[in-house]
């Protein structure tokens, strides 16, 4: 298996205080629909709040919120965040947000105190989910968050729950021949 | 450092001898539970995996209690699939359609769920296990790896201490007390996302549905678990009904907490949940006249056999009125059947309300019962915001199955304490236990 890039290097998009999914990240009408196809999510991907995002991101860029990111146990926006190879870094996230975003395997670091006073929309980003080391290029700051715990990584790495169960369901049949 | 009482019963479940919020762990559940509505997708999920065995099927219990009754043929294929997939995993606790009830009440008044317990739900209503000292965990679609693998990840939650002082007045029901909590948590900002609420204090007051009540509004203003430290009635009855061993789990003296609630029960009134959440909690006399089209008992908040009773005891020799339709939803199918044995069925059947399976009821997502835009409907559902009973535009207040049940008589919001009553057929002994 290809070395896991915990490390993304992109363009800071910053959001504020609050953000709920539905509305906020994804249109209502795909999480009441139970959209999971990333295909799908895509071009929905903060369309009601910043349209055309996902013409103009890039894999690597790092999305940055403030406090209370993604309210709700809901996934949908986090697939397709995860699919064009985004980072999510937040002050703070509803601990089932936080959840759900870990079980599509998506990059994302949480409780990381004041990070929106570290960054404007735009400025260039490095940030290490394994060990939360946040590096803003273009301001010269560097902060250390806390990364990925060491017990999800794996779930991360393996892209989901889905990717792990069948890692599981192989490891096990290994172990039986 | 001591431990709460979540603390220590996950540090059991994971043979440690402590846990601290914050540790990511894996504990091993007494029991996995599934219900109707989400069991075809966590199974064909897990087939897609190539996972067709369970690691524990003996401790996975199946509970069709969203949708009892089909409501279209959609539905019907959901309860085939069900069927299928219970029969192919060998999960010998499926209780279907008429054989259970609600999933977060009958297995605590049967007995399944003990002190000292820890089980995985799929359900954010898995809460309701602390109103016997036991802890229930959601998991959402991720139960699929708890099926598989036996266990899931866990980061081991804050927990909160609400510490109740004095005693609740007659006529003011747990429903009443939960709101008021609940208000009183928005009112101080507290933090309660993702936290363990752990009941202290003059609690020997409260019965079992009592406790269940309590678990209710918490659970809806973010918490993850809640925990009631048994009372020796709580433990007499498990006693009675266990069958199998089980340990009470008390918290420690030196237990640490993240913040706590008091709360004084003395003065507090009968509560009305305002439409939109259950924290715009006002009392009865705030909103008494209101009137309503719709009223609803029933719900994991409220499906106790005890609730049913409180119900009953207003709407004996009494009839709801006309404009009114009122829907009542048992906790479980023994209570049906003990409801028909002690006559609290003639009284529900001839004061005009229509009887529903053991289940959710209405407080699924309406499958039955719903309402119209600019209805207004009063219930003892989970919750409250716009849309959860049909239409967006219909007005939901909540209170406790004996306000509920008084408004239906009176077309309108009502404060219970205004019909007068008699001990009806079939009535336990009184809400409140001697103190002990």
């Amino acid at each position: 298996m290809a070395e896991f890039a915990w490390k993304l290097e992109g363009r800071c998009h910053k959001l504020g205080h609050d953000v709920p999914h539905a509305g906020g990240v994804i249109p209502n009408w795909m999480i009441a629909g139970r959209y999971v196809d990333p295909k799908e999510l895509i071009p929905h991907l903060f369309e009601e709040t910043d349209p055309g995002f996902h013409e103009r991101c890039k894999p690597g860029d790092i999305i940055v919120t403030g406090r209370n990111f993604g309210m709700g146990p809901k996934m949908n926006g986090y697939i397709a965040m995860q699919a064009l190879g985004l980072g999510l870094v937040c002050e703070s996230m509803p601990f089932l947000a936080y959840r759900a975003a870990i079980g599509v395997g998506l990059r994302v670091v949480t409780n990381c105190a004041n990070v929106t006073e570290m960054c404007e929309s735009g400025d260039e980003l490095e940030v290490d989910f394994q060990n939360g080391f946040f590096i803003n290029h273009t301001r010269g700051i560097r902060r250390e968050y806390p990364g990925i715990p060491d017990k999800l990584q794996e779930i991360v790495e393996l892209g989901g729950n889905a990717g792990w169960l069948k890692q599981w369901r192989q490891r096990k049949q290994t172990r039986a021949t | 450092m001591g431990l709460t009482a979540a603390e220590k019963i996950l540090a059991n479940k994971c043979g440690v001898a402590s846990v601290v919020p914050g540790d990511v762990v894996e504990p091993d559940p007494d029991w996995i539970m599934v219900h109707d509505n989400v069991l075809m997708s966590v199974k064909l999920e897990l087939d897609a995996a190539g996972i067709t065995q369970l690691a524990a099927p003996g401790k996975v219990i199946l509970v069709t209690d969203h949708e009892v009754i089909y409501g279209s043929p959609r539905a019907a294929e959901k309860g085939a699939f069900n069927r299928k997939a219970a029969r192919a995993w060998g999960v010998e606790h499926f209780y279907d359609v008429g054989r259970g009830g609600h999933g977060h009440i009958f297995p605590i008044e049967s007995g399944m769920v003990l002190p000292g317990m820890f089980y995985f739900d799929n359900d954010r209503h898995s809460t309701n296990a602390g109103a016997v000292g036991a802890l229930g965990f959601r998991m959402g679609s991720e139960i699929s790896r708890v099926l598989a693998t036996g266990t899931n990840w866990v980061t081991v939650p804050e927990t909160i201490r609400v510490l109740m002082r004095g005693e609740v007045k007659p006529g003011v029901y747990g429903r009443d007390i939960g709101f008021h909590i609940a208000r009183r948590m928005r009112e101080l900002e507290m933090e309660v996302d993702y936290r363990v609420v752990e009941y202290a204090g003059d609690l020997d007051q409260f019965d079992r549905a009592a406790r269940t009540a309590l678990c209710s509004s918490p659970t809806e203003m973010g918490a993850y678990g809640v925990f009631f430290p048994p009372s020796k009635a709580i433990l007499e009855q498990a006693r009675v009904l266990a069958k199998r061993a089980f340990t009470p789990v008390y918290p420690d003296p030196d237990a640490r907490y993240e913040a706590q609630l008091e709360v004084d029960l003395d003065r507090l009134e009968p509560q009305i949940a305002l439409p939109g959440a259950v924290h715009k909690a006002v009392d009865v006399s705030k909103v008494a006249g209101t009137a309503v089209d719709h009223a609803f008992i029933g719900s994991c908040g409220s499906g106790m056999y005890e609730d049913l009773q409180a119900a009953a005891r207003v709407l004996q020799g009494r009839r709801i009125a006309p404009h009114v339709r009122m829907f009542i939803a048992p906790g479980s199918e023994e209570s049906t059947r003990r409801m028909a044995r002690d006559g609290l069925l003639q009284i529900f059947i001839e004061a005009g309300a229509v009887m529903l399976p053991a289940g959710c009821g209405p407080c699924n997502e309406a499958v039955t019962g719903p309402l119209h835009a600019g209805e207004v409907s009063i219930s003892t559902a989970a919750a409250n915001n716009p849309g959860k009973m049909g239409s967006r535009g219909a007005q939901l207040y909540l209170g406790s199955p004996a306000t509920v049940a008084a408004s239906a008589l009176a077309g309108a919001i009502t404060d219970a304490r205004t019909f007068s009553f008699a001990p009806g057929p079939g009535d336990a002994p009184p809400q409140r236990q001697p103190r002990e």
